[in-house]
C-alpha cells in the first residue's frame, strides 16, 4: 500500500516537473537542445555519413516548420496555388532546406557554438548563435515562433542573409520565367542532383 | 418561464460548445497531417475560439495558413538588376575563373602551407586594411568604432606582430567591424544603384564597386607594394583567403537552384545588414 501510494507520488512529480520544464523552456534552451544534437551525431565516429544524415534528418524535422517556411518563400503564390500543389511543394522545400541546412553545419565539425543572446517578443523569438571556428566566426541566428508548447524554427541567418529572403527571391524569380511547374520540376532535378553526389 | 428557458438553453449550449471544441481540436490534428483541408477549416475555428474564450493566450491549435505575423518586421529586398545578361556573363567568367584556376592554386598552397600562417597572412592584409575601415566608422559618425579601430591597428601593428596575430581580438576582445567606403555612401543616402558582377571580385553594385576606389585610396596594400608588386599582394591575398574559406561557393552552387540568383540576392541582404549597424 504504502509502495503504492509513493511511486503514485513519484509519478506525479515526475509529471509535473516534466510539464513543467516543457513549459519553461526558453527558444534558447530548445535551439540548444537541437543544436547539441546535431554536433553530437556529427561528432559520432561510429556513424556513417548516411546514418548521419538520416539522424540529422529527424532532430531538424521537429525543429524547423517545413510549412512556414514553405508558405513565407511563396508568399503570395501560397493561396494561389492549389492544395495538391502546396503539399508538392512543401515536400520538396523541406528536403532542400534540410540539405542546404546540415551541409553548412557539417563543414564546421568540431567547432564551438555560442549562444550570445535572444530576443524574445510576443510568439515570435530570435536565437543567436555563433559558431566559433579556428578561422572564423560565424553568426546564425534562428527565428523561431511559438506553436503550443513548442518553438520551431521558420528562419535561418547566416551573416545576416536571411535563407528563407533568399529562397523567396529566387524563386519567385524562377517562377515569373517557368511557372509554378516550372520551379517544381527545377526543384526534383536538384534533388536528384544532390542524391547522386553527396559530399 | 423565462428561467426555465435560459437553464434549458444553457444545458443544450454548453455541451455543444464542449463537442464543438472537441471536434476543432480534432480538426486541427487531421488539417496537420492533410495540409489541403486547412483554408476550408479555418475561419470558423478562429471565431469560435474567440467566441467561447475559454483558451487560454498561446492556443496552441492556431491556423497554422495565418502565419503573417512571422512577415510583420521583414523587409525582403529585390535587387535591381537591369544588365543581368550582362552580369551572368561575368558571373560565367567568374565561376570558371574560380573552378579552373583560382581554387585549384588556392588548394595547393593550403596543402603548402599549414593553416597558422595562412591565418597570419590573412591577419596582415586585414591590418593594413585597417585605416579603410577607420575612417569610414569616423566618417559615419561611429566614433566608438573608429576608436576600435585605431586601437586594434596600433596593438595588431606592434604585439601582433607587423599584423600577423590578432592580438586585440584574442587578448583584448576587440572585435574588428567591417565598415567601407560603401557603407559610408549608403550612410549619406546614396542608393545601391544597379547591380554589377566584377570581374574576379563578384556580386557588387555601382556604388560599392565606386567606394572600391575609396577602399583602394585608404587601404596600405598600395603604400607597402607598389606598382607590380600590388598586384602580386592583391592576389596572394584573395587566393590565401579561398584557402581558408570552407568552399562556401561550392556549397552555394550545390545547393541553390539558381546560383546566380541566389548571390544577388545573398549580397543586397548582406550589405544591407552591414549598412544598418
Amino acid at each position: 500500500m504504502l509502495k503504492k501510494i509513493f511511486l503514485t507520488l513519484i509519478t506525479g512529480f515526475t509529471l509535473a516537473f516534466t510539464a513543467m520544464s516543457l513549459a519553461a523552456s526558453s527558444p534558447t534552451d530548445e535551439v540548444r537542445i537541437s543544436v547539441d544534437a546535431v554536433l553530437a551525431i556529427l561528432d559520432n565516429e561510429q556513424l556513417n555519413y548516411e546514418d548521419k544524415r538520416t539522424q540529422i534528418s529527424v532532430i531538424v524535422q521537429e525543429r524547423f516548420d517545413f510549412r512556414a517556411m514553405s508558405q513565407r518563400t511563396l508568399a503570395t503564390n501560397w493561396s494561389k496555388t492549389t492544395d495538391e500543389e502546396k503539399e508538392k511543394f512543401v515536400g520538396l522545400f523541406s528536403q532542400l532546406i534540410e540539405n542546404s541546412y546540415v551541409s553548412k553545419i557539417e563543414s564546421y565539425t568540431n567547432e564551438r557554438v555560442d549562444y550570445p543572446g535572444e530576443k524574445v517578443s510576443g510568439r515570435k523569438a530570435v536565437v543567436e548563435t555563433l559558431i566559433i571556428t579556428s578561422s572564423a566566426d560565424i553568426p546564425v541566428d534562428y527565428r523561431l515562433y511559438q506553436k503550443g508548447d513548442q518553438w520551431l524554427v521558420y528562419d535561418v541567418i547566416i551573416e545576416g542573409v536571411s535563407l528563407i529572403s533568399n529562397y523567396r527571391s529566387s524563386y519567385q524569380e524562377i517562377m515569373k520565367k517557368e511557372g509554378f511547374d516550372g520551379l517544381l520540376a527545377k526543384m526534383r532535378a536538384k534533388i536528384d542532383e544532390l542524391a547522386i553526389t553527396p559530399s | 418561464m423565462m428561467e426555465k428557458l435560459l437553464l434549458a438553453l444553457l444545458i443544450f449550449i454548453l455541451p455543444l460548445t464542449a463537442l464543438g471544441v472537441e471536434s476543432r481540436r480534432g480538426f486541427i490534428e487531421t488539417h496537420e497531417a492533410q495540409p489541403e483541408s486547412a483554408e476550408a477549416v479555418t475561419p470558423p475555428i478562429l471565431e469560435e475560439m474567440e467566441s467561447d474564450g475559454t483558451d487560454d493566450e498561446s492556443a496552441p491549435f492556431m491556423d497554422d495558413d495565418d502565419l503573417s505575423f512571422l512577415d510583420e518586421d521583414d523587409e525582403f529586398i529585390e535587387v535591381y538588376d537591369p544588365f543581368e545578361t550582362f552580369n551572368r556573363g561575368v558571373f560565367w567568367f567568374n565561376d570558371k575563373a574560380y573552378i579552373y584556376v583560382m581554387k585549384p592554386v588556392a588548394k595547393g598552397w593550403r596543402w603548402l602551407a599549414p593553416e597558422p600562417l595562412r591565418l597570419g597572412i590573412r591577419n596582415f592584409f586585414s591590418n593594413l586594411r585597417a585605416p579603410i575601415r577607420f575612417v569610414n566608422a569616423a566618417l559615419q559618425g561611429k566614433f566608438h568604432d573608429a576608436g576600435n579601430e585605431l586601437t586594434r591597428f596600433g596593438v595588431n601593428s606592434t604585439l601582433g606582430i607587423g599584423g600577423l596575430f590578432d592580438t586585440a581580438k584574442g587578448n583584448f576582445g576587440i572585435e574588428r567591424k567591417t565598415e567601407d567606403t560603401g557603407q559610408t555612401m549608403a550612410h549619406y543616402g546614396i542608393g545601391p544603384g544597379p547591380y554589377l558582377v566584377l570581374p574576379f571580385l563578384g556580386p557588387s553594385n555601382v556604388r560599392d564597386g565606386i567606394g572600391l576606389l575609396g577602399d583602394i585610396y585608404f587601404s596600405l596594400v598600395p603604400v607597402l607594394f607598389e606598382n607590380r608588386y600590388y598586384w602580386m599582394a592583391v592576389s596572394g591575398d584573395i587566393i590565401n583567403f579561398l584557402s581558408i574559406d570552407k568552399d562556401t561557393y561550392e556549397g552555394i552552387v550545390k545547393d541553390s537552384l539558381d546560383p546566380y540568383l541566389f548571390l544577388r540576392n545573398a549580397y543586397g541582404q548582406y550589405r544591407r545588414n552591414l549598412i544598418l549597424h
